[in-house]
């Protein structure tokens, strides 16, 4: 594998090509640009070789061979286009459209269909065939998938993913010949994921979606790359948009150019779950509790009574008399913001959020040990996994999906380790059933020798089989954490390459962990009680560790915290918060829908959702994604905005805050020497940077800015990022973390079809039966 | 003698002059003229306010697929689809256009759009006196641009489920 495989001349249309050997002849055509038209073919998934569309010239060869099917040989001469060549594509064309029902017009795939294109490109402009053709009423499987059987031209893209790609095998193929025809696992139904892999796959309009079905054509959207927000994986979806009556509203999501780290995937969240941004039930209006009632309000008043409120606790009883809860669905810029906001503005480090994964330990024992973290494209090509905990299938999906096609495409080998026997066993090497995650880690960090691992049938030679793998990846879910990733951490640097992965549950968990919504860590996992630059750039921030967010429903329910600033976070919903404990406490909540928290809340502000905005997401391997704005609703502001104002209505100067405008930029840094200290740094680094100072209080790349300056790991290229690319951000360069607290982390329990709080508010999420009557794992046959 | 060959010539130019004069006139009266047109006369390839034609049920021809709108040179053309449901079936075929809007400020009567058409549902009419002193009132939407629902219709009822929805007063169908 490891030597460059050897490269094979061949000549296509009398250009001369070299590819390794073993390419096909339809790749091979493509590395020069010579494109060789098909329906069957797809890459990565196994040949078919049933369009015949595909048909060349093979010098030597009797009869014309399908490119799809044909390995490359030394000396191939290669035609793909001649007059007879030509002619085979119009008849196979015409043959595809013997039955195909020209409906174009109503048929959603109008406008991005493979056969439209093929026949404008390579088709007859008429038919021989005037036999009637044969009408089928349409089928729906699911929610999201309807099937339109005339429709279909049997290239079985879509039971091929559905097999090979997801290992769902919900979709085959009934009868032979010409009265082939898809059907579903459960006679008139799907019972499957739900992923609609099928629908993007389809090259026609068989497979259609039930979520995007009739609503607009693909030319009338405008399309936008961003990223999902929902699980912690970080898939790049594309939503298109059309304008609304509220601003953009979001009609469908996909992955048409198939260029995030995801490549062809997408699960039923990233591609159906957008809808929770047109639900009825979303807040349009700020809402201020008066006489025991939430009433609408104008916006300048509920800042003008946050403000006045916050500063009332300020003045009487300083800082540590206020909470902070941050989300793990806003974004970086938006939990920079807001713990800076709590510790600058506010005086206080009582800031939290819920968390899903220790990445504090994680911090701690990679600390200084760069190149030790994978990102999500590593365990698509690691030679070896390991697999500790979680249910990636269910929870992480993407992750499943690598793992899957890694060990299906590169015999790769996957080790798992898990007290449930989890789906992802069917491609593993070696399952480890065992009782409990946190003993297996023990043992592979611990000493052998101990007695009470002695009994423990062959864990021995998992441990010795994983000592011998290259460029391992071993993967934890949140079973693992504070002293056992210590452990991990040791066998790891045990095995020459191997890299680690933690699994938060939230689409910008790690995110909201690098970015400090800590109570002891500052952003980059820098202790609050040690000097360092945060501390020389903010002048005040408060050195004593401040309330988690246990000790936060601990003091409110005492009085001692008077007031409570929740961002997009549902506690009282998700970590079973007493209600009654928020009964003496000022309570602000920003979010979209009036949850468990926000109905107990004082004042409430409709917020933008991450499809709504701009900024960055940090997906739980570390890397670092765009997300820009696709939807729009005009009655919602983005959180950023919202603690901006906030801040403003304090009284508190924003420029402290929001580094925008030209600062002292007269001096530039110059006069008095960059190195003074005494210089705008700011201004220093932008100009070295080559960046222009932002001009707005709610620009958040203002804040990007500042994270890149001043969160080490997180010096990526702003061009990369930029052009929607994923980049890795390095652990290794930040702070020393900390091992405690693990008490405080819930794990979401997100299956593939519930996101948290937002999940409820989903009707295609809800609408599918799976979701209803979830499958056990250990229903799922193994074969 | 030329001066006789000079009368003859004036009479015979004279007598066409003569014969018009008592042939009935050929100039539009327009305004002033019968009819509903009050006198304006179209060639029937006149391109002026569109219509949405219906099928021989009286149901819409446009099915949505935005292919006129897509071909507009102007971008006048605002279209909101939707499906047809067995309750309320509006088109022929699964899709139909809930919103039809065609804005006549910038419309510049081109028939690219009736070129596109797929279906034949949208035409030019020969309508042509939108001037109005308010800019918004030329934004026709659907309904000013469908075709009158055929007489013969009145007891189909799909079609008159459809027609309740589409906002006309409610007539219980007969046999339902």
């Amino acid at each position: 594998m490891a030597d460059a495989p050897k490269l094979v001349n061949i000549t296509v249309d009398g250009k001369p090509v070299a590819a390794p050997a073993g390419t096909l002849l339809i790749e091979a055509c493509k590395t020069v640009g010579i494109e060789v038209p098909s329906f069957c073919y797809y890459p990565n998934l196994s040949l078919q070789g049933a369009c015949r569309m595909c048909l060349v010239r093979v010098e030597k060869m009797p009869k014309l061979q399908t490119a799809c099917t044909t390995g490359i040989t030394e000396g191939m001469v290669v035609v793909t286009d001649s007059d007879e060549i030509r002619q085979a594509r119009k008849s196979m064309v015409e043959m595809l459209l013997g039955n195909h029902p020209l409906d174009c017009p109503v048929c959603d795939a109008g406008g991005e269909c493979e056969l439209q294109d093929m026949t404008f490109s390579y088709g007859a402009a008429e038919s021989k065939f005037i036999e009637l053709k044969q009408h089928r009423d349409e089928q729906q499987w699911s929610p999201v998938v309807y099937f339109d059987r005339p429709r279909c031209i049997l290239c079985y893209r879509c039971v091929r993913v559905c097999g090979e790609g997801m290992d769902v095998w919900a979709l085959g193929v009934d009868n032979r010949g010409a009265v082939s025809t898809i059907v579903p696992n459960k006679q008139d139904h799907l019972e499957c994921e739900e992923c609609g892999m099928c629908i993007d796959i389809c090259p026609v309009g068989a497979l259609t979606s039930g979520a995007y079905r009739y609503k607009t054509r693909p030319w009338e959207m405008k399309h936008v790359g961003t990223t999902c927000t929902h699980c912690a994986d970080g898939c790049k979806t594309t939503l298109g948009v059309r304008r609304s009556d509220t601003g953009m509203e979001i009609v469908r999501g996909d992955n048409r150019d198939k260029s995030g780290i995801n490549g062809d995937f997408l699960c039923i969240k990233g591609r159906y779950a957008f809808d929770f941004a047109n639900n009825e039930d979303r807040l349009t209006q700020p809402l201020i509790r008066k006489g025991g009632r939430l009433v609408p309000a104008t916006w300048e008043e509920a800042f003008e009574f946050v403000g006045r409120r916050f500063k009332e606790v300020l003045d009487r009883e300083g800082g540590r008399a206020i909470g902070v809860i941050g989300s793990t669905r806003t974004t970086n810029e938006e939990n920079y913001l807001l713990q800076k906001f709590a510790r600058v503005a506010l005086g206080t480090n009582n800031i939290d959020h819920h968390r899903t994964a220790d990445f504090p330990a994680f911090a701690a024992a990679l600390h200084g040990k760069s190149g030790a973290t994978a990102s999500m494209r590593d365990v698509y090509n690691a030679s070896a996994i390991l697999l500790i905990g979680n249910d990636p299938t269910e929870e992480h999906p993407l992750l499943a999906w690598q793992i899957r096609n890694n060990v299906r495409l590169h015999n790769a080998r996957l080790y798992v380790v898990n007290s449930r026997p989890i789906k992802l066993r069917r491609q593993a090497a070696s399952f480890t059933q065992v009782t409990s995650e946190t003993d297996f880690t023990e043992f592979l960090g611990g000493d052998e020798s101990l007695a009470s691992f002695a009994t423990r049938e062959g864990w021995n030679a998992v441990r010795d089989k994983l000592r011998a793998e290259q460029g391992l990846v071993i993967i934890f879910g949140s079973e693992i954490f504070g002293e056992d990733i210590q452990a991990l951490a040791r066998f790891a640097a045990s095995v020459p390459g191997a890299k680690l992965l933690c699994l938060g549950d939230y689409a910008n968990s790690r995110g909201a962990a690098d970015m400090g919504l800590y109570p002891d860590l500052l952003p980059g996992y820098f202790p609050v009680s040690g000097a360092g630059k945060f501390h020389q750039e903010w002048k005040i921030t408060p050195a004593a560790p401040g309330m988690n967010i246990g000790q936060m429903f601990e003091a409110t329910k005492t009085g001692q915290l008077k007031a409570l600033y929740v961002i997009g976070a549902n506690p009282v919903g998700r970590l079973n918060v007493n209600p009654s404990t928020l009964k003496n406490t000022f309570v602000v909540v920003q979010d979209m829908f009036l949850t468990e928290t926000a109905a107990l809340a004082d004042v409430v502000l409709p917020a933008a959702n991450a499809y709504e905005k701009a900024g960055t997401f940090t997906n739980t391997c570390g890397d670092i994604q765009i997300l820009k704005k696709a939807g729009e609703v005009t009655t919602a502001k983005p959180d950023f905005e919202m603690i901006v104002r906030i801040a403003d209505a304090i009284g508190f100067d924003v420029r402290k805050l929001v580094p925008f405008g030209h600062g002292v930029h007269a001096d530039m840094g110059q006069s008095r020497g960059a190195q003074s200290g005494e210089a705008d740094q700011h201004a220093v680094w932008l100009e070295a940077n080559g960046l222009e100072p932002k001009m707005s209080p709610f620009d958040p790349v203002a804040t990007l800015d500042e994270i890149q300056r001043l969160v080490p790991g997180y010096d990526v290229s702003r061009t990369e990022l930029l052009a929607g690319n994923d980049q890795h951000t390095s652990i290794a360069a930040m702070g020393p973390g900390t091992v405690q607290n693990p008490e405080l982390i819930v794990p979401a329990k997100n299956n593939l079809f519930s996101s948290g709080t937002l999940g409820r508010y989903s009707r295609t999420l809800n609408s599918v039966i799976e979701n209803k009557d979830p499958e056990p794992a250990d229903a799922v046959p193994t074969d | 003698m030329p001066i006789l060959k000079n009368i003859a010539a004036i009479a015979k130019g004279m007598s066409i002059t003569f014969m018009e004069m008592f042939q009935p006139t050929t100039v539009e009266n327009y305004p002033d003229g019968p009819g509903p047109l009050r006198g304006a006369k179209f060639q029937e390839r006149y391109r002026g306010v569109h219509v949405l034609q219906r099928d021989e049920n009286g149901l819409e021809k446009c099915v949505a697929c935005f292919l006129c709108a897509a071909n507009c040179p102007a971008n006048c053309i605002y279209i909101e689809a939707a499906e047809n449901t067995a309750e309320n079936r509006i088109s022929g075929a699964e899709r139909y256009a809930k919103v039809y809007n065609i804005d006549y400020n910038r419309c510049i009567f081109c028939g690219y759009c009736v070129e596109a058409c797929p279906t034949d549902a949208i035409t030019h009419g020969h309508g042509f006196e939108i001037a109005t002193f308010n800019a918004t009132n030329l934004i026709y939407r659907k309904e000013q641009l469908l075709a009158a629902r055929p007489a013969h219709l009145g007891a189909n009822p799909v079609f008159n489920s459809a027609e309740v929805a589409g906002g006309a007063p409610a007539e219980v169908a007969p046999g339902e």
